[in-house]
């Protein structure tokens, strides 16, 4: 593996930037940076050097920090370099970087590497990601956890148990002059039993785990003037979204997140939904459509009686302008987004809506693709217990069990696949 | 038979099960081949207990006998009983099995011999000559030197044998038999390294020393059937095997002498509970189990001897007589010979290409017990593989090498090529991941292709195959495709106990259900295959319907195949230098340097080498992957 160069902190302006090379080249390519090729690099002792470009012109200062393989995050030769936020310097760093060996580092790039240098699995990697992009302290927390091995220890302990059953019953294939041993069919029915309710909570609790850690979607929907942009700027608590009496103002979908007592919401200001000729609006209209059959929760300004245009059991039927004049019964709620009456307890409901009964029983899952294998793999158990139950022959059960732990794998990844390890490094960002 | 020349192109070196297969299989395709036996009237002897086939094993003697084999068409010749083993569980895993005349098996073995004309010679070989990395000549313990372009080492358990009894230590090959020396020693001068294996046998008992009549008596199948499809008419006897059973004074006998046995040993206590060769270690690990069976089972017709099947011991003879005395039936048993354990030498199988050819010397190959495996189905299947492939070598052809999902063989050859063994290697259908593929009903369907590409089958046998073959696969579309009708099928269905049908139903949906049996459905087109493959019928009627029964869990498995050949076709490289990949483990680094794994799918197989390092592999290979494409070359 070639040397990677990547920078980690966001883009943009900021104090403080940190630019990162790793690989076996890393400490060779950093000297040529800070024209210091004679001093002897200390492993994890941060010093303030000068950065200059090709023809030897200081450019910046920076904190650089070289670290030996194998004890880095990517068990690799690493260099950290904190140079000052501004996009023009880490640019040129990184270009300077490239030009002395260097490639630029895809997103996930340095996890990736510390997954094939043995330094973590496939389950502690995926939570570095869902740890990055966790929108709340509890979201955090649980992602936190599977990083340090929580999801492992749980897998395996299910896959011990399936092994065991699948021992069991070879033995009994495999050893005809001994007749059938009498509890294997209640004992291994018990055991999968075992295996599915562990199973179940972590596949249940997914949602409620993915609100903590990706944000629920509320959508603003309703008919045009109904008012979703002035609710939307109410409840951002700024002017966000252009607000005027002409019906049809807003045409894109505008996004942004707040917080309800811990729990992250993106809230979505949609077009609002009439017959319209004018092409901008028509696609408008669309994405309104769209985003309410993906969301999680939709706040509809408008009766219950009213069609909404897409499929979305979670509506909330507000009430707006209740400074205007008084709701009926087809609403659940009224408010008045000019003057904020009501907010607090649209907050409350929206909260009560997006989160459902969660306790962390230690089991918890914060990807779809782990969710998708948790799934299958408490599928093929069911089956496997009915086999059992069926008689329908035991070298048929051991299949079914086969095809559980096969599914557990993909999520702690013993099996290596590479395409499955490139559709789950991809979704990382760069520098990490 | 004596030769006039001092040069043939192959020699097999042992005339066991292996032996055997390797000689006979060369010599029909045309090779010169030379069989040497240290003595030529124990050709074909079976050494242990008086059957072949079994669970796993029958379906390799049914693999066997497509790719050209011979076992199961000798052993039809002296069939004692014939049964199928596992009918209570499911079809995958049904075995069959045949209760042999060990007299019989050794008289059609060495007349076979002497019909198609093999060269025997009676003598030891001690050593082999090489040059220039090639096979040159073995020589014999007299000095004489045969000149060859192959050589099959096949040795058995006669390599450095020692036998226990207790304490007492015999030097011999089987009890009463000379051992051979020098092969192990003349291997190692060339750097094969080797190791030590213990394997038993029970005691043979005299007929009229039991009381029969408290045992269980225990017959073949009503409808018995030949192992082989060369057997054109089989009509074996059907002896019975009598089940006695051990009791509660017998456990305590054997805890109370574990440590004067041979075979009791911490090693053999680590392995699993599916590895339980001696009583000892039965009662030993299965403490919770009151009894264990005894099947005492004739060893040729009219026999005076019997052998004590499920009594593999090595304590001492007057503990053991002590021991099976306890048995109900047997308090006053003799014996004619007792059970004895054998250590000999082996040479780690990682050792050998897929292809069992050494790695080491070309042109050498290693077969049965020699590898570390123990049955003589093992041997027989590795004989043949090797018999093959030498010939192909001396054709200037390319190896025939099984698949895992091919067949049992390909299980044990990739088994042991990848996993050095510390006790002897025997096969089980848990070892098979595909085993619901590879039945012993459908040992042709899978291998035919191979015999026919290498001329392993006579053209009638082919064509006959071919034709079965094809009419299985028409029913099982037709099936796939046909409906039929509530009022065609409800009337059977209800009374198997099945719900009815209300509309038109695909047949092979309905054939899914665990009681609908194929005959359920009454086609016109089985009375065409009734008239036109008479002896076949019953086999494609089944055949057809377990493949529309497993339908679903072979098309997974078939999937899951499909997307591991990608690893199983990317070669690597034979000088692939693993010094070059630093990020791999050690442990991965030094797993993969002895084994030289052929492929990345072979590799993934390797015990011991992580997920990490295939990945790390698969990086570095990927990158000279690429650059051979661009030179125009396929991958």
């Amino acid at each position: 593996m070639g040397t990677v160069v990547a920078c980690s902190t966001p883009f943009g302006s900021s104090g403080i930037a940190i630019v990162r090379i790793s690989g076996d080249e890393s400490h060779k390519i950093t000297s040529l940076l800070i024209n210091n090729s004679s001093k002897k690099n200390k492993h994890n002792s941060p010093t303030l050097f000068s950065l200059v470009d090709v023809d030897g012109f200081v450019y910046d200062e920076a904190v650089v920090n070289f670290l030996f393989g194998p004890n880095t995050y990517t068990g690799e030769d690493l260099v950290e370099i904190n140079l000052h936020g501004n996009p023009v310097i880490i640019e040129k760093t990184i270009a300077l970087c490239c030009s002395y060996g260097a490639t630029a580092a895809p997103g996930g790039e340095f996890t990736k590497r510390a997954f094939l240098n043995g330094k973590m699995d496939m389950s502690q990697a995926e939570s570095v990601a869902s740890l990055i992009s966790s929108k709340s302290i509890l979201g955090a927390k649980l992602s936190y956890k599977n990083l340090r091995g929580s999801l492992l220890k749980n897998i395996l302990a299910i896959k011990k148990n399936i092994v065991t059953t699948i021992g069991q019953i070879e033995f009994n294939l495999d050893i005809s002059e001994e007749d059938l041993q009498p509890n294997l069919m209640s004992d291994s029915v018990k055991a999968i039993d075992v295996c599915v309710n562990t199973l179940h909570p972590a596949i249940e609790s997914f949602d409620a785990v993915n609100i903590l850690t990706a944000g629920a979607t509320v959508v603003l929907a309703g008919p045009t003037n109904a008012g979703k942009s002035t609710l939307f700027n109410t409840l951002l608590k700024k002017d966000r979204a252009i607000v005027s009496e002409i019906a049809g103002t807003t045409r894109d979908v505008l996004e942004n997140t707040i917080n309800i007592e811990g729990v992250p919401c993106v809230l979505k200001d949609t077009a609002g939904i009439r017959k319209t000729k004018n092409v901008v609006e028509k696609i408008g209209v669309k994405k309104s459509n769209e985003e309410i059959l993906s969301a999680d929760l939709v706040l509809y300004l408008g009766p219950s009686g009213s069609v909404l245009s897409s499929e979305n059991n979670n509506v909330i039927y507000v009430h707006n302008k209740m400074d205007l004049g008084k709701g009926k019964k087809e609403y659940d709620i009224s408010i008045s987004a000019l003057t904020g009456e009501n907010i607090y307890s649209l907050k409350k409901l929206i909260l009560k809506k997006v989160t459902s009964e969660f306790s962390d029983h230690g089991f918890i899952i914060t990807s779809q693709r782990q969710l998708f294998c948790l799934v299958s793999t408490k599928k093929q158990l069911v089956k496997a217990k009915n086999s059992l139950l069926n008689f329908s022959g035991l070298e048929l059960v051991v299949e079914d069990l086969n095809a559980a732990l096969t599914s557990l794998d993909e999520i702690t990844n013993k099996t290596t696949k590479d395409d499955v390890l490139d559709s789950v490094f991809s979704s990382f960002c760069v520098g990490k | 038979m004596k030769r006039t020349n001092n040069k043939c192109e192959l020699v097999v070196v042992g005339g066991g099960h292996a032996g055997i297969e390797a000689a006979l299989v060369a010599h029909k395709l045309g090779i010169d081949v030379v069989l040497v036996s240290m003595d030529i009237k124990a050709i074909g002897r079976m050494s242990c207990n008086p059957a072949i086939g079994g669970l796993a094993k029958g379906q390799m003697v049914r693999e066997l006998d497509v790719l050209g084999g011979v076992m199961g068409f000798f052993a039809d010749q002296a069939t004692l009983q014939s049964k199928t083993l596992n009918l209570s569980k499911g079809r995958s895993v049904w075995s069959p099995r045949s209760q042999i005349d060990k007299i019989k098996y050794e008289k059609v073995v060495q007349k076979h011999i002497n019909d198609v004309g093999l060269s025997v010679v009676e003598g030891e070989v001690t050593k082999i000559n090489e040059s220039s990395g090639s096979i040159s000549s073995v020589v014999f313990s007299d000095g004489l030197e045969l000149f060859c372009k192959a050589a099959i080492l096949t040795c058995g358990t006669f390599l450095n044998g020692l036998i226990h009894i207790g304490e007492e230590k015999i030097k011999a090959g089987r009890l009463d038999e000379k051992r051979s020396e020098g092969i192990t020693e003349s291997l190692l001068s060339f750097g094969f390294s080797a190791g030590r294996l213990k394997t038993g046998t029970p005691p043979r008992i005299k007929k009229s020393s039991v009381d029969w009549s408290v045992g269980l008596a225990g017959y073949g199948d009503k409808k018995p059937k030949a192992l082989s499809y060369r057997t054109k008419k089989f009509l074996p006897k059907d002896e019975p095997c009598f089940a006695f059973r051990t009791n509660q004074k017998t456990h305590e006998l054997i805890l109370k002498n574990l440590s004067k046995s041979a075979m009791y040993s911490g090693e053999t206590m680590a392995a699993g509970p599916r590895y339980c060769p001696s009583i000892e270690d039965k009662v030993y690990k299965f403490s919770q189990n009151p009894s264990h069976i005894l099947q005492l089972e004739p060893e040729w017709t009219n026999s005076k001897q019997i052998y004590v099947n499920g009594f593999s011991t090595s304590l001492p003879e007057k503990i053991q007589l002590q021991c099976l005395r306890s048995v109900e039936g047997m308090g006053s048993v003799e014996f004619l010979r007792p059970g004895y354990a054998i250590e000999y030498d082996f040479f780690f199988p990682s050792q050998l290409k897929t292809s069992l050819e050494t790695k080491g010397i070309s042109g050498l190959y290693l077969a049965g017990q020699i590898n570390g495996t123990s049955g003589y189905e093992e041997a027989s299947a590795q004989g043949l593989i090797a018999g093959i492939n030498a010939s192909q070598t001396i054709f200037g052809k390319p190896p025939l090498l099984l698949k895992r999902n091919d067949a049992y063989i390909g299980v044990l050859i990739d088994d042991l090529v990848l996993k050095d063994t510390n006790e002897p290697y025997r096969m089980f259908t848990s070892r098979a991941e595909y085993r619901l593929q590879l039945r012993a009903s459908n040992a042709d369907q899978r291998l035919l292709k191979y015999s026919t590409t290498l001329g392993l089958l006579d053209n009638n046998l082919l064509s006959d195959l071919n034709k079965k073959n094809k009419a299985t696969q028409n029913i099982v579309s037709l099936l796939e495709k046909e409906n039929i009708s509530p009022n065609k099928i409800n009337t059977s269905l209800s009374s198997l106990g099945e719900n009815k049908i209300s509309e038109p139903v695909k047949i092979a949906q309905l054939l899914k259900r665990p009681l609908v049996e194929i005959k359920t459905f009454d086609l016109p087109v089985f009375e065409e295959i009734k008239k036109s493959l008479p002896s076949h019928y019953e086999e494609i009627l089944f055949e057809a319907e377990t493949i529309i029964k497993y339908g679903g869990y072979i098309n997974r498995q078939k999937e899951e195949i499909e997307k591991l050949k990608v690893y199983e076709e990317m070669f690597i490289p034979y000088n692939f230098n693993y010094k070059d990949i630093k990020s791999i483990s050690n442990e991965g680094r030094e797993k993969l340097m002895s084994v030289l794994p052929e492929t990345i799918g072979q590799a993934q197989r390797i015990p011991g080498i992580r997920p990490t390092d295939i990945s790390i592999l698969l990086v570095y290979l990927k990158r000279s992957f690429h650059v051979k494409h661009k030179n125009g070359e396929k991958n």
